[in-house]
């Protein structure tokens, strides 16, 4: 390691000592009881380019870093050297109300971001998990959404183009500053979603949209979740449009204080328009035998499940917790929730949201015995393959890990994605390890 | 031009393959009857006989003459209804050409989950005919919406007037099954968004026919709004309809259309379809809102507002699905209306931010001005993606180049402004030159290795796309010469 000690040695005459990271403080990035030799904190994009060439010379195992709140999704990094945190690189560097574009750092974290485009009443429709943490980069890669996708749609929607560092340090861009393009590949939506092993984003540009002047949520409480869906599947069919169409079952609605399981629906927009259609949002519910409540706390239910199950799955209590995503054609969400409660053992408490629009759904796993949770976590996984989806593992402890494939069976081209890894990063110096198919 | 350019017994031979697949009707090989395929709606640029067109019924098929192409190293591309822009499916290397408007079934329309899956070869319009039924429609509509394929529109990232408000084709897309350029099947996304690994089916939307032939879609549907509302806005210039633009959408308005339309396309398509544009008008703004019904009255009264603070003649809402039918006839008759005033034009499709269309719109006006040539303008204006039309007279000498060298004026002057070089027409033949302008090498060696990655070979729809034609030892498949086939 003669080569990596010199390295690293290099890259903090680059950064300055206070910027890369050794010793105790290297806690914060460890990966599955794995620490780094070093963490970097780059200045700008410069700094980062000279840090993967350098990287790339000597071969380290990098793991790009933003606000670390999806770090436990895919499995740990079968090597690790550095980590390259983007912390540093946190701007917005141009907002363009009048185009509604806006282009910001990776490492800006969402709170912030939201706070900068709200001073010209626009925001970035992507409510994604612990805002105050996350940071835009992380957020990119691993492709997270929350429930205003319902309207808003996902960062494949919303990101114009992007900056990339690659894995020798060659700084490239992919799309373009206007709200359409089509001018060579779409190489943007390869790195949404990609977790970091095919380049390190440093900077997007993305749609923005006006804030709205009003938002107005109602808790459709029903009986079961198949009336829950009977009436979300007419909502969403209907001329309505919703920003938020939640399905929650009673543990997840109790992580979102409201009672039972039902729908979450929201509707912005002037206030005229949210009046005009609350009415056939009422109509609708009470031919499905469901009373409509207003949600008073609109901000804190937004948050509550924009942050399901990451900050509260339902229920309390020690033991093995595990948290899952999955994928679902949209009409069979409440089926898929139902199946996978009951496919789970008897000793595992579940529960599951879904936003119900594009049939994704979250939720969690907790009993004592990790066999358990991960026999559930299998089962679940099952479930939804059969139907077409998917399921991922977001967090679990490693005994949990040890008997479940985090990403499940490999998806169609993966043969495609593995040459895709290669010739991006030949070396595999990217997050190795970490993701879908050995990737 | 011609793209015979393989030895006649390797051809010979590749004919027998072929039928042997698709069966003797779905081969055309008579040099008569492969005209109809030497180029899409580019037809200025470059046309190429392919050596012979097979038109499969099914993936299976496809995959199996992709397959035999690579064994035999001639190369293949994809064409659906030909209706392309920019001579993306122009078989630029001779070859193989799968035509895929034999498979133009709808396979299934999934009303619960909004969804339908149809073959690469069913008509964008047909799928919204056969949902409307259930209240829901397919939003891209490329003007050629009564012709194009789906699967053209998904090789090409097809947009439309719509696509203002809904996106464009990728936007609309969960799913293809595609044969990849070494002859495998895969099942990219699907009915379930999400899924993991890399977004395969996102950076195959938009690929030009260059990543593998796409030959089943699953798109996304969506429901019908509850109410419509066009407004034809008049103007004394193009400048007073060009801040309107950027008035309406600086107000957080986002209507689901905005065309603009300048003085000589007013002339023009009153003189072909009496679409009751005013004819001493400036430029005209064709907006259009929907959604629920309170909404749009209360948006309507917004754009109204902007159009008065940029000093408009006129505002004018159609009162019937007749008037509004007819105001939309006029901006998609506004390309064909164009035989009315020039012989040939040149089409292009540059994006810039919508703040600054006033500026390269008086620009363009500018660049006609000084190289003498006609610029008519049609644009997605709210999306910032303007449409010049440059006319171009043959008889007259020196005309050509000078449009020519016009188009690559404003294409630079669209960068210069922070733009694109194609909004939804896509790259192609044509302007490959412009690639570079927008991208370092740096970016474009990332496009090529995704290339290489998909199509070792470079067999599938070479010469396409990236400015030298060199790529992937272009050299052997050229057009001309028996060097064309590597391997008999």
């Amino acid at each position: 390691m003669i080569g990596a000690t010199s390295a690293l040695g290099d890259l903090r005459a680059m950064v300055g000592a206070e910027f890369l990271v050794t010793g105790e403080a290297l806690e914060a990035y460890r990966l599955g009881g794995r620490k780094p030799q070093a963490a970097i904190v780059p200045a700008d994009d410069v700094e980062v380019s000279k840090t993967l060439t350098r990287a790339w010379e000597e071969g380290l195992a990098v793991v790009p870093w933003g606000g670390g709140t999806h770090q436990s999704v895919g499995p740990p990094p079968s090597r690790y050297d550095l980590a390259l945190d983007l912390g540093r690189l946190n701007r917005l560097l141009v907002h363009e109300p009048a185009d509604m574009t806006a282009t910001a750092q990776a490492g800006i974290r969402m709170v912030e971001l939201q706070r900068q485009l709200a001073q010209h009443r626009q925001f970035l429709p992507l409510d994604v998990p612990l805002p105050e943490r996350a940071m835009l980069g992380g957020v990119l890669s691993a492709r997270s959404s929350g429930p205003l996708r319902c309207r808003y749609g996902t960062a494949r929607d919303l990101v114009l183009g992007l900056r990339v560092a690659h894995a020798d340090g060659t700084l490239t861009k992919s799309g373009a500053k206007v709200v359409k393009n089509a001018t060579g590949y779409d190489v943007t939506k390869l790195y949404l979603g990609s977790h970091g092993t095919l380049g390190v984003i440093l900077e997007a540009t993305l749609r923005v949209y006006p804030r709205p002047d009003v938002e107005q949520g109602w808790w459709l409480a029903a009986h079961d979740l198949g009336t829950a869906q009977t009436l979300a599947d007419r909502i969403l069919g209907s001329s309505l449009v919703p920003n938020r169409a939640e399905m929650v079952d009673e543990d997840a609605g109790r992580a979102c204080r409201m009672p039972g399981p039902g729908l979450v629906v929201s509707i912005s927009g002037l206030p005229e328009t949210v009046q005009g259609q609350r009415a056939t949002l009422e109509r609708m519910a009470a031919e499905s035998g469901v009373m409509p409540a207003e949600i008073r706390d609109a901000e804190g239910t937004w948050r509550a499940l924009s942050d399901f199950p990451w900050v509260n799955v339902g229920w309390n209590g020690g033991g093995m917790r595990a948290l899952w995503r999955g994928g679902a054609p949209p009409a069979d969400c409440a089926k898929a929730m139902l199946a996978i409660r009951q496919a789970a053992p008897r000793s595992v408490g579940v529960s599951a949201a879904a936003s119900v629009a594009h049939g994704i759904l979250r939720g969690g796993f907790l009993a004592e015995a990790p066999e358990a949770v991960a026999h559930g976590l299998r089962a679940a996984r099952e479930v939804l393959v059969a139907i077409g989806g998917f399921l991922t593992v977001l967090d679990a402890p490693a005994p949990v890990r040890a008997q479940v494939d985090e990403w499940g069976p490999a998806p169609d081209g993966v043969g495609v994605m593995q040459r895709l890894k290669t010739a991006f990063d030949p070396k595999g110096i990217l997050n190795p390890g970490r993701f879908v198919g050995g990737i | 031009m011609n793209g015979n350019g393989l030895a006649p017994e390797i051809r010979r031979r590749l004919i027998q393959a072929c039928q042997r697949i698709v069966g003797p009707e779905g081969v055309v090989s008579a040099p008569d009857e492969l005209r109809v395929y030497e180029c899409d709606a580019l037809t200025y640029y470059h046309r190429s006989m392919p050596d012979l067109v097979v038109l499969p019924i099914s993936t299976p098929q496809v995959s199996e003459v992709v397959r035999l192409c690579q064994d035999v190293g001639v190369p293949f591309l994809p064409r659906g209804a030909g209706t392309g822009l920019s001579g993306g499916a122009t078989p630029h290397a001779g070859g193989v050409m799968i035509v895929l408007t034999r498979m133009t079934r709808i396979l299934g329309v999934d009303v619960p989950n909004r969804m339908a899956t149809v073959e690469a070869g069913c008509v964008n319009l047909w799928l919204t005919n056969a949902v409307k039924h259930a209240g829901l429609f397919y939003a891209p509509d490329p003007a050629s919406q009564q012709a194009c394929t789906i699967g053209g529109n998904v090789a090409e990232n097809a947009g439309g007037p719509h696509c203002l408000k809904y996106g464009v084709t990728t936007n609309h897309v969960l799913g293809a099954t595609v044969v990849l350029p070494g002859g495998e099947v895969a099942r990219l996304g699907g009915m379930v968004a999400d899924g993991p690994g890399y977004d395969l089916l996102g950076v195959f939307v938009g690929s030009e026919g260059t990543l593998g032939i796409c030959t089943e879609v699953t798109v996304r549907l969506m429901p019908q709004p509850e109410a419509v509302k066009t407004i034809l806005a008049v103007f004394r210039t193009i400048e007073d309809a060009s801040h309107t633009v950027s008035g309406i959408i600086g107000r957080g308005i986002i209507p689901v259309a905005m065309e603009l339309m300048d003085r000589e396309t007013i002339q023009a398509v009153e003189a072909n379809v009496k679409a009751g544009y005013p004819l001493d008008a400036g430029a005209v703004l064709l907006i259009e809102l929907d959604g629920p019904r309170a909404e749009i009255e209360a948006e309507a009264v917004g754009v109204e507002a902007v159009c008065r603070d940029q000093a408009c003649l006129e505002v004018r809402v159609a009162r019937t699905e007749e008037e509004r039918a007819l105001l939309w006839k006029g901006r998609k008759e506004a390309a064909g209306s164009f035989g009315r005033i020039a012989h040939h034009y040149h089409l292009q499709d540059a994006v810039v931010p919508r703040t600054k269309l006033p500026q390269v719109l008086r620009e363009i006006a500018e660049i006609g001005a000084r190289y003498g040539i006609k610029i008519a303008n049609v644009a997605h204006a709210g999306d910032g993606n303007v449409h010049p039309m440059i006319c171009v007279d043959r008889d007259v000498p020196g005309c050509e180049e000078r449009a020519m060298a016009a188009g690559s004026e404003i294409m630079r002057r669209c960068i210069e402004a922070g733009g694109s070089v194609t909004g939804e027409h896509g790259i192609g033949l044509e302007k490959r030159d412009y690639l570079g302008l927008m991208y370092t090498p740096a970016d474009l060696a990332v496009m090529r290795r995704v290339r290489a990655v998909f199509d070792p070979a470079g067999l599938c729809n070479p010469g396409k796309i990236f400015p030298d034609t060199a790529e992937h030892a272009g050299a052997s498949h050229s057009p001309r010469g028996p060097s064309a086939v590597s391997k008999p």
